[in-house]
């Protein structure tokens, strides 16, 4: 079918100069023939198991499992997660089957693997709060060569969709949390509104465009290593900060974007921000590195005592360490009110509480500041990348699904 | 509610208390834990916003079930 022309109303008008947009949706010469019905009774046979994020899945046979589990050393039956609360396990070859269900391609498989060896260092994950009410997602920041050999997104819409490796990298997380741990919405992910995030979120650094060493060489690998470092993420919030050239203005900015008191949940919180590349060289330019950032940030993350009193979060819970208003009968004082500034409470730990990243296209004044379930101050979960088994081998999209049963 | 069915498995008698908004995701857990049938009582949601007298009057109200599946019921 020509999808172009499937539609029931009339064609969009095509941008002007723009050739024929739709006429690229015309299957050509080179389309495989299937029949259309199996196609979509084997979809629909995955949707009706409940083996999915409500999109449809890639479906999954033991030669194309094959394939995934040869770009690996490790054995299939080797445990990569674990909810020991759950009593259940994800072993390398059911993040490889959900890897292939999300329509990663078997190349992409080293780095997934790295990303479930990030998020058990994380530690949150395996604590439980996937569960959580509060409906956390993973986010994964791929750094090094294997981005630009797998073609992972690390310039423009680096948040957003149109990258096979970023989009379906993220969702073969969230398919294993789903069909290995059981994690469906309504009966053990309990998320009160969850985030877009859970479909999937995988960036790149934009290492190329940024003035500063890449994320994974802060924490001690190598510019040739290539690695990947997951957060537990609330939110995804944007700056947009076309208006100043001064770095203290846009540092402020994002100070404040960091320090909003819907933020502030616990004693302090924590962030990583992804500046865009021009937000990175003003700073630059200016002589700044990552570190002076992280200083600034920390030292002007702060909100007075009155602002927090009138959204009720001036003190903490003696138990659970939560922002309640004084009056609370579990409130005690937060930590500033016993320091020199006690009218100003900084919302931050240290200044290793925000991480700095670079991505997204170098086009405009946009940045991002992600509210992570900490590190609140640790380094953060950064796994190298094992080496491609078959790096000679293709992508693995070459694979033709001949007569097997899904 | 898992630390329900823990102490149930450790010999303590225990019940799991949970607000409605959870019964769904409770019989879940009891389910991954192997314990299906699993009883537990439900309080209306929420919790989080009540105050003292509030409680007093919800525990009050919750005791009977409580004591039932702890088979104490008179």
């Amino acid at each position: 079918v020509d999808p172009a022309a499937a539609g029931s109303g009339p064609p969009a008008d095509p941008a002007p100069g723009d050739d024929a947009p739709l006429a690229d949706l015309v299957p050509g010469d080179d389309a495989p023939l299937a029949d259309p019905a199996e196609v979509r009774r084997a979809m629909e046979y995955y949707a009706g198991r409940g083996w999915t994020d409500g999109l449809p899945v890639v479906p999954v046979t033991e030669s194309y499992l094959a394939e995934f589990l040869a770009r690996t050393g490790r054995d299939p039956d080797d445990v990569v997660f674990s909810m020991p609360h759950l009593n259940r396990r994800c072993t390398v070859r059911l993040a490889a089957v959900n890897a292939a269900l999300a329509g990663c391609l078997p190349a992409y498989f080293p780095v997934v693997l790295a990303a479930w060896d990030s998020l058990t260092i994380e530690g949150y994950a395996t604590r439980g709060i996937w569960q959580s009410t509060t409906g956390t997602a993973p986010l994964l920041i791929v750094n090094g060569p294997v981005r630009g050999r797998i073609g992972l997104n690390s310039k423009g819409n680096v948040f957003g969709s149109g990258f096979r490796a970023n989009a379906t990298i993220g969702r073969a997380i969230r398919l294993t949390c789903i069909n290995a741990f059981g994690l469906r919405p309504h009966l053990l992910d309990q998320a009160t509104q969850g985030t877009p995030a859970k479909y999937t979120a995988c960036i790149a650094e934009n290492e190329e465009e940024s003035p500063w060493p890449a994320l994974h060489t802060d924490f001690g690998l190598d510019p040739s290593d290539s690695a990947v470092t997951s957060m537990v993420v609330r939110s995804c919030i944007h700056i947009e900060a076309r208006h100043t050239t001064v770095p203290e203005q846009l540092a402020t900015d994002i100070a404040g974007t960091i320090s909003r008191t819907g933020a502030l949940i616990h004693r302090t919180i924590s962030a990583l921000v992804v500046l865009g590349p021009e937000h990175a060289h003003l700073l630059s330019r200016a002589g700044w590195g990552k570190a002076d950032l992280q200083r600034f940030i920390y030292d002007h993350a702060v909100r007075s005592r009155a602002e927090l009193a009138a959204a009720g979060k001036d003190a903490i819970s003696r138990h659970t360490r939560w922002r309640l208003p004084a009056d609370h009968p579990d409130a005690m004082p937060d930590q500033a009110a016993a320091e020199a500034h006690p009218d100003g409470v900084r919302v931050l730990n240290s200044p290793a509480a925000v991480l700095v990243a670079v991505a997204g296209a170098n086009n405009a004044g946009v940045s991002a500041v992600i509210e992570t379930f900490g590190p609140r101050g640790g380094p953060p979960a950064v796994v190298r990348v094992a080496e491609d088994r078959r790096p000679d081998a293709s992508m693995g999209s070459d694979q033709a699904p001949a007569e097997e049963q899904a | 509610l898992a630390d329900g069915i823990l102490l149930e498995r450790a010999g303590v008698p225990a019940v799991s208390i949970c607000t409605d908004a959870f019964r769904l995701p409770a019989q879940a857990m009891a389910q991954a834990y192997g314990f299906p049938g699993y009883e537990f009582v439900t309080v209306p949601h929420p919790l989080a916003s009540l105050g003292v007298a509030q409680i007093r009057a919800l525990v009050a109200g919750l005791m009977p079930g409580l004591l039932r599946i702890l088979g104490l019921e008179p």
